[in-house]
């Protein structure tokens, strides 16, 4: 243990111009500080991918042994391990969110709220972390699922799509974890708050089905869940159009204009997310 | 560095502050801290104090009024307030699995300010230099706090809140923490410190507000807020309340309006009257005394005249 049995003077000296650090500094502070928390908490990087492998490695092979390799010229396996990024950016992004609360609890926030940056960038510097840890876990996800038996077909164009819809998705997801952890003030309350946001609507978004079986209601219910055109843009973009299921949400012949039409519904789920995070947590940091 | 700040450091006019629920924190209270100036707000917990600082560092809305840090409008102007000051919150406020050193980095890199250097010299003043590198989990309670002070000085503010800086400590890291904060007064810096502690307020601090219940009611030196009790106090235990023998003492014209009466405790401050010929009347009262001294004023028997308070009971 550090005695202290003698001060010396303190080397301090005062300015009367303290410069702001640019944006982009800032932000670059806040996102590396994120990052080392969460690389030194495992819980963060692998609980959230633990349901997603185990749907994709060994539930998918499982249903398309049970029910048929292929249904409709879909490949059924890769259609459900495909299925398996709706449930790990929910879950990834949630577990983000709880960081936001022990930040709080822990009065580490504080520090930062003292601080000479906008808070919005205290928002998007979590939301860079998320996002870079969110695209190695999906590069796991997608390799693994690869190498159990899921065919892809990889193309730039399909590439972009994927990425753009699962980008776009994390961020809106991330908006709505980050609005609920300002909003929620025990971690208990945030966790039992989590299925209903993370689980629920994979089930309803033609996860494991196209939405076209589901009955007439759930069928519009889930036209309007953001998964749902997520899902459709990511199924399109690795595995073609008649997987992608975009025409039964939209019914229109075109699947390009189709998956641009999703891709703009995840968008503007992406800005409504990130709006929300960002005015809720001022609103909650300011008393 | 060392540049010049035009006026004030700190100015507070008229700052109200009611939250949500209608209850009035703060109620229109005024006071200004100079350059270099080391400023006491003193009074329990429910007083203003943590609100007041709160509006100075941005963290809390006012409602009315005006509040100015280095010249800034902390309401109009958040960030250049904020860039100005550093704060050494009451509660413990770091990124336990992270080291010292990347606590006081992330502080620099946020105010855009100091360096490896910076770190080095500050955390060596402060003593900790040999754990400067490891995780601040295994730091104790006094080594964190330093830690935390390290990294509030690390960007050379103009404006240091030390929001209770010792509260929790045990006495001896407290100590050795007052020493710190008084080495601090050299430098020129403004402080703005909160304290329960009266001894601290009186060590440390230039002038002392000190508040009850929304309101500044006194504001000046420690050595004139102690003059407004004159030389000497008689303080007298008596069994149970003390406010019937403090009654009787007016009674028998022994006690004057300044006079005050904690639990069992009443205290008369020797403004006009002598000391021992008061001792002299009251033990001739039949008052049950458990015990009768004089002593010299202290700062708490200025705060406890004013709020009717302990601050025992309001840590």
């Amino acid at each position: 243990m550090t005695t202290m049995t003698a001060i010396r003077p303190l080397p301090v000296r005062t300015r009367s111009a303290a410069p702001r650090p640019a944006a982009f500094n800032a932000l670059r502070t806040l996102a590396a500080r994120r990052f080392a928390l969460s690389v030194r908490t495992p819980r963060e990087l692998v609980v959230p991918l633990l349901t997603p492998v185990l749907f994709a490695l060994v539930i998918a092979p499982a249903l398309r042994d049970a029910l048929g390799a292929t249904h409709g010229g879909v490949d059924y396996m890769s259609f459900v391990a495909l299925a398996t990024v709706g449930l790990l950016i929910p879950l990834n992004t949630q577990f983000a969110g709880l960081s936001v609360i022990v930040d709080r609890l822990s009065g580490a926030q504080r520090e930062l709220l003292a601080a000479p940056v906008r808070r919005a960038l205290l928002v998007l510097g979590n939301l860079v972390v998320v996002v870079a840890i969110t695209a190695v876990q999906l590069a796991v996800l997608v390799v693994l699922a690869a190498i159990r038996g899921a065919t892809f077909d990889i193309t730039a164009a399909g590439l972009a799509w994927f990425v753009g819809a699962v980008l776009l998705f994390t961020i809106g997801m991330y908006g709505i974890a980050e609005a609920m952890a300002s909003r929620i003030g025990r971690q208990e309350e945030f966790i039992s708050a989590t299925p209903a946001v993370a689980i629920v609507p994979w089930f309803f978004a033609g996860s494991l089905f196209p939405i076209s079986v589901l009955p007439g209601f759930l069928d519009v219910f889930a036209k309007f869940l953001p998964l749902t055109h997520a899902l459709a843009v990511v199924r399109y973009g690795l595995m073609g159009a008649r997987a992608s299921g975009l025409t039964n949400i939209w019914g229109m012949s075109n699947p390009t204009a189709m998956a641009a039409l999703s891709l703009g519904v995840v968008a503007v789920f992406a800005v409504l997310g990130v709006t929300l995070a960002v005015r809720t947590f001022s609103k909650a940091a300011v008393h | 560095m060392n540049d010049e700040i035009d006026g004030a450091a700190i100015e507070v006019q008229s700052l109200r502050k009611v939250y949500a629920g209608g209850v009035e924190a703060v109620r229109g209270i005024d006071f200004t801290v100079s350059r270099g100036e080391v400023f006491g707000l003193l009074g329990p917990n429910g007083a203003g104090k943590s609100t007041t600082i709160g509006i100075l560092t941005t963290t809390v809305r006012p409602t009315g009024g005006a509040a100015r840090v280095a010249g800034h409008d902390v309401v109009r102007e958040p960030l250049a307030a904020r860039a100005a000051s550093s704060v050494v919150f009451q509660d413990q406020v770091l990124d336990l699995t992270l080291t010292g050193r990347r606590n006081v980095e992330i502080h620099s890199r946020l105010w855009n300010v100091g360096g490896a250097a910076r770190i080095d010299e500050l955390s060596a003043t402060l003593g900790i230099s040999d754990i400067i590198d490891r995780p601040v989990a295994i730091y104790s309670g006094g080594q964190r706090r330093r830690l935390e002070i390290a990294r509030a000085l690390v960007s050379d503010p103009q404006v240091l809140f030390l929001d209770e800086p010792t509260v929790g400590l045990d006495p001896r890291i407290r100590h050795e923490l007052i020493d710190v904060i008084a080495g601090l007064r050299s430098t020129g810096m403004t402080i703005l410190l909160t304290t329960h502690y009266l001894d601290e307020a009186e060590r440390l601090c230039d002038r002392v507000a000190i508040m009850h219940e929304g309101e500044i009611v006194a504001l000046d030196t420690p050595p004139a807020l102690l003059a407004s009790l004159g030389h000497e106090v008689v303080e007298l235990r008596v069994r149970g309340d003390g406010s019937h023998a403090l009654s009787m003492l007016r009674g028998r014209g022994i006690a004057d309006d300044a006079a005050f009466v904690v639990g069992g405790t009443v205290t008369l401050p020797m403004r006009n009257g002598d000391a021992p010929e008061v001792v002299a009347a009251i033990r001739g009262m039949s008052l049950d005394i458990t015990a009768l001294a004089t002593r010299q004023p202290s700062l708490d028997d200025v705060y406890l005249r004013l709020t009717g308070n302990t601050f025992a009971g309001a840590a």
